[in-house]
């Protein structure tokens, strides 16, 4: 069974109109020679985001309570993020992890960095340091 | 199946003079909530500290076990001071 690589699945995310990027889509097309071209595209997505959050499920219909609550987080921040639903394609999930060394989802990554997972995302969201990482 | 017991005994045997706390919080087997009391973690960042004990479990995360949430803390951050 050949398995091509698929574009890894991604959705922009911009709860305000017009941030930064203007609300396009995020879409990552890898391409087809590269010999792990869904781990490129994942560490593509990850530096030309300031905000992204790896989850599963999208911002709209979450399908863990962990990303759900993560989201709810950012949302009441009012922070603009993109959001890549890792469920689609175990790839997914399983080259994300090699690249952050992290291994639950959601992952939330600021500025090219791995910030936390549901847990750490909340210490930060309680302690005001959240708000402070997303400036 | 991992129980709460188990989680602990690994974490404390992983990580020399951790102290863990462990429940099930489901009941169900597989969502665990652990908060970790080590001296191992000092010095190191909230991202480091999960990872240690991450670490313990290897591919268990997200297999066995579905969720392990962790608090984590060295003695001097700790809310109450341990025993030792």
């Amino acid at each position: 069974m050949s398995s091509q690589p698929e574009p890894l699945p991604m959705i922009g995310r911009e709860p305000h109109a017009a941030p930064a990027n203007g609300g396009e889509p995020v879409a990552v097309a890898p391409a087809a020679e590269q010999s792990n071209p869904i781990r490129d595209a994942i560490a593509e997505a990850i530096n030309e985001h300031k905000v992204i959050l790896f989850m599963k499920g999208t911002p709209e219909a979450p399908a863990c309570g962990f990303s759900a609550r993560t989201v709810a987080m950012l949302q009441s921040l009012d922070a603009p993020f993109a959001a890549v639903d890792v469920l689609p394609d175990p790839r997914i999930r399983q080259e994300l992890s090699a690249i952050s060394n992290w291994p639950t989802i959601p992952q939330l990554f600021v500025d090219g960095e791995l910030l936390g997972g549901c847990d750490i995302v909340t210490e930060m969201y309680e302690s005001g340091e959240l708000a402070q990482a997303l400036l | 199946m991992p129980d709460p017991d188990e989680i602990q005994r690994r974490i404390e045997a992983a990580i020399p003079g951790a102290l863990a706390e462990v429940e099930d919080y489901t009941g169900g087997g597989d969502h665990f909530r652990a908060t970790v009391t080590a001296d191992a973690f000092a010095g190191l960042s909230r991202i480091e500290q999960h990872r240690l004990v991450y670490e313990v479990f290897g591919v268990e995360i997200g297999g066995a076990i579905h969720a392990l949430a962790l608090k984590t803390q060295t003695p001097s951050t700790a809310p109450t001071p341990s025993t030792s």
